[in-house]
């Protein structure tokens, strides 16, 4: 036997190439996010998905509308874009307008769609995982077939919140899909002293079926989480699955990585990029050609752009705005 | 004024418990969507049978028990009502609040806000606290000023069982999430409760008692300390108003402005230490917007800052009482 150079592509061309737009559009829209936040246009925080792209891709593509997505680690705006979330409102949200997903009451930490159910209330760093349990208890109560997909950081799974939200699910049987993102750093905190060889064995005390994934490969996530979905739509209970990714930009915007061996990271970008490696797959494999991944790049960056003229048109919110939304119902002594 | 009952209305003597337990009853059988689930709640009934029998009646789709980890009855109501549920979580003590309280303060609070559209939790945190009872450090504290100041959340705090049936009836219906605590130590506290279904508004202050000398703005438990207080000051010629906010937060603060422009004296009283408490914030709002009514320095009556002790004639010393609130409104007056 001998050892193909060449991955085979094991969905057909029309997935494949859907994996990659999806790619190349967070990828895109993430380089231009990280220019608008150089030059001062997009405020606060920014965290880039760079070496994810891949794991929230096939993640999302697992997935269907209905299902529910409870975001964590500190990677989100691709997660955003897995699940539909469109690129104007995402951007618009990033700058604070009040055409943002969230009207300018989030920015990128807490881009939140209900219609698109997408959990994305994701600060407190391993927290996500027990609404997760709850939303999908509702759908169960419910007598959907409705799933819920939860992400975290490997950092995030060090959380006591963490575990207890694998007992319930466990304990309830409920149709959860937990996804560990481990890019091994938790900022600049590695995990491999972290006691687990694998951060989805923490399924096991629960019997829950694990799996951990080259999550570098977009379509071993598809599959690994494909498989979790379909298990919790038939019944069989919660999965854990590692996405073993690795983090190819900064923490955050400013990071200045000191704490990293440059040679190590050199290699990693060289080999680990979910983007470089599945175009070269599908070039290799006759996919798409050369020209077409051009037309599809040129095509996502005028999307992007659009989306920076959307955000940098909408309005920032009347100071009023800050005030608004704090209770549904109204106060019944107050006012009026 | 606030009551939506009709004072005609027949009534029947019960207690909170009864109250509680029957405002659960009522609201699991109006909405399909309810749940109540939390520690030993199902089969046990609660640790003080206040879902007693709802299990054996709704079944283990609609009230059951769950593992213990606060942290994920939070969260889980959380996610629960974003998904369609109407959750009501009951969290055995207040004291074990603080491990829900990252899904309490950062996420259920801030739902609504942070959707911006008509997206919110309509959940329900039932939870425990008061004094007395020798249960020491982590079994009767009163958690109202750890979670007053997060915009987002409604507390309750009701003193009747009238109020609790009410006000618990409303709580489950609000669109907000709602922290609603019961004063485990006057669960068997009986009063008239109207025999037809009633609710009764959250945020809304009701004057439990008319009296032109004094107010005495109490909340929860104390406000049965407050109306006794209130019945030996009359014998001394002296008629207290007690006002009982019943919501915390949002708090319906013109019955209070209006109370102490007549009064013209505010006393308050809470279980919780007086430091940075209740009693201090409906102090501060008298002294914004009714300053010159006062004739007397605000008095606030609560527990000294310190946890609460176990030893009986430590505890004794520590729970604030009626003659604690006598002797604050004596004092304020004769200032
Ligand atoms: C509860 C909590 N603790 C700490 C932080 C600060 N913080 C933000 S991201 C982060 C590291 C998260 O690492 P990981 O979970 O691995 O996610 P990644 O950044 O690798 O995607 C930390 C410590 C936080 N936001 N929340
Ligand atoms: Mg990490």
């Amino acid at each position: 036997m001998w050892e193909r150079m060449t991955q085979d592509v094991n969905v057909d061309d029309d997935t494949a190439r859907r994996f990659l737009e999806e790619m190349l559009r967070i990828d895109i829209f993430e380089e231009e996010t990280k220019e608008r936040f150089g030059d001062g246009e997009i405020p606060g925080f920014v965290h880039l998905s760079g070496g994810h792209e891949g794991s929230h891709v096939g993640m999302g593509a697992a997935m269907r509308d209905e299902d529910w997505l409870a975001v964590g680690g500190a990677r989100l705006i691709g997660q955003y874009i897995a699940k539909g979330v469109p690129l104007p409102e995402i951007m618009a949200e990033l700058y604070g307008r009040v055409d943002g997903s969230n009207r300018g009451h989030g920015g990128q930490m807490h881009v939140a769609d209900v219609d698109r159910k997408l959990y994305g209330h994701a600060a407190t760093i391993g927290s996500g995982q027990n609404p997760a349990v709850g939303l999908a208890l509702a759908e169960k109560v419910k007598g959907t077939d409705n799933v819920a997909v939860t992400t975290i950081g490997d950092g995030g799974t060090s959380r006591g919140s963490f575990h207890t939200a694998l007992v319930f699910a466990a304990y309830w049987d409920l149709p959860v899909v937990f996804v560990i993102e481990n890019n091994q750093w938790a900022i600049s905190t590695p995990a491999e002293s972290l006691s687990p060889d694998s951060l989805s064995d923490y399924g096991d005390p629960h019997n829950m079926a694990t799996e951990s994934v080259d999550g570098s490969d977009v379509e071993e996530v598809y599959r690994a989480v494909s498989d979790a979905i379909e298990r919790a739509r038939n019944g069989e209970g919660p999965s854990v699955i590692e996405s073993r990714v690795v983090r190819l930009v900064p923490h955050f915007e400013g990071d200045k990585e000191t704490y990293r061996d440059e040679a190590e990271y050199e290699r990693l970008k060289e080999e680990k990029d979910p983007i470089e490696n599945y175009r070269e797959r599908l070039l290799e494999n006759d996919v798409l050609t050369e020209g077409e991944i051009e037309d599809m790049v040129a095509n996502i960056q005028d999307e992007v752009s659009e989306a920076v003229e959307f955000a940098r048109e909408s309005p920032e919110p009347e100071p009023e705005a800050a005030y608004e939304h704090v209770y549904r119902t109204p106060l019944y002594g107050q006012g009026e | 004024m606030s009551q939506q009952v009709d004072v005609q209305a027949e009534q029947t003597e019960q207690t909170i418990r009864e109250s509680l337990n029957q405002a659960l009853y009522e609201e699991l059988e109006r909405d399909d969507s309810v749940i109540l689930y939390g520690e030993d709640v199902a089969e046990y009934g609660g640790l003080y049978k206040i879902s007693e029998g709802l299990y054996e009646e709704f079944g283990d789709d609609r009230v059951f028990d769950t593992p213990l980890a606060e942290t994920t009855l939070g969260g889980s109501a959380v996610g629960a009502a974003l998904a369609g549920a109407r959750p009501i979580v009951e969290i055995m003590y207040a004291d074990f609040l603080p491990i829900a309280g990252d899904h309490l303060i950062n996420y259920a609070a801030k739902m609504y806000f942070n959707y911006g559209d008509e997206t919110s939790v309509p959940m329900v945190v039932r939870s425990m606290y008061g004094t007395g009872d020798g249960h020491g450090l982590h079994h009767g504290q009163s958690p109202e000023a750890w979670f007053m100041n997060v915009p987002g959340l409604k507390i309750v705090m009701p003193s009747t069982p009238k109020d609790y049936k009410g006000l618990l009836k409303s709580a489950i219906r609000d669109d907000d999430p709602v922290l609603f605590l019961e004063n485990k130590m006057r669960y068997g506290e009986s009063g008239p409760v109207p025999e037809e279904e009633y609710t009764i508004p959250l945020c809304e202050t009701d004057i439990k008692r008319r009296g032109d000398d004094a107010t005495v703005v109490a909340i929860g438990g104390m406000v049965y300390e407050a109306l006794e207080a209130a019945e030996r000051l009359s014998d001394r010629g002296v008629e207290c108003e007690v006002v009982d906010p019943r919501t915390v937060t949002p708090l319906d603060t013109d019955p209070i402005l209006e109370s102490v422009e007549k009064t013209n004296i505010l006393v308050t009283a809470q279980e919780a230490p007086t430091f940075g408490g209740f009693g201090s914030e409906v102090a501060a709002q008298v002294i914004d917007d009714a300053f010159f009514y006062l004739d007397a320095p605000v008095k606030r009556v609560g527990a000294p800052f310190t946890p609460i002790p176990f030893a009986e004639s430590l505890e004794e010393a520590y729970v604030p009482t009626a003659e604690d609130i006598e002797t604050a409104v004596i004092d304020a007056i004769e200032t």
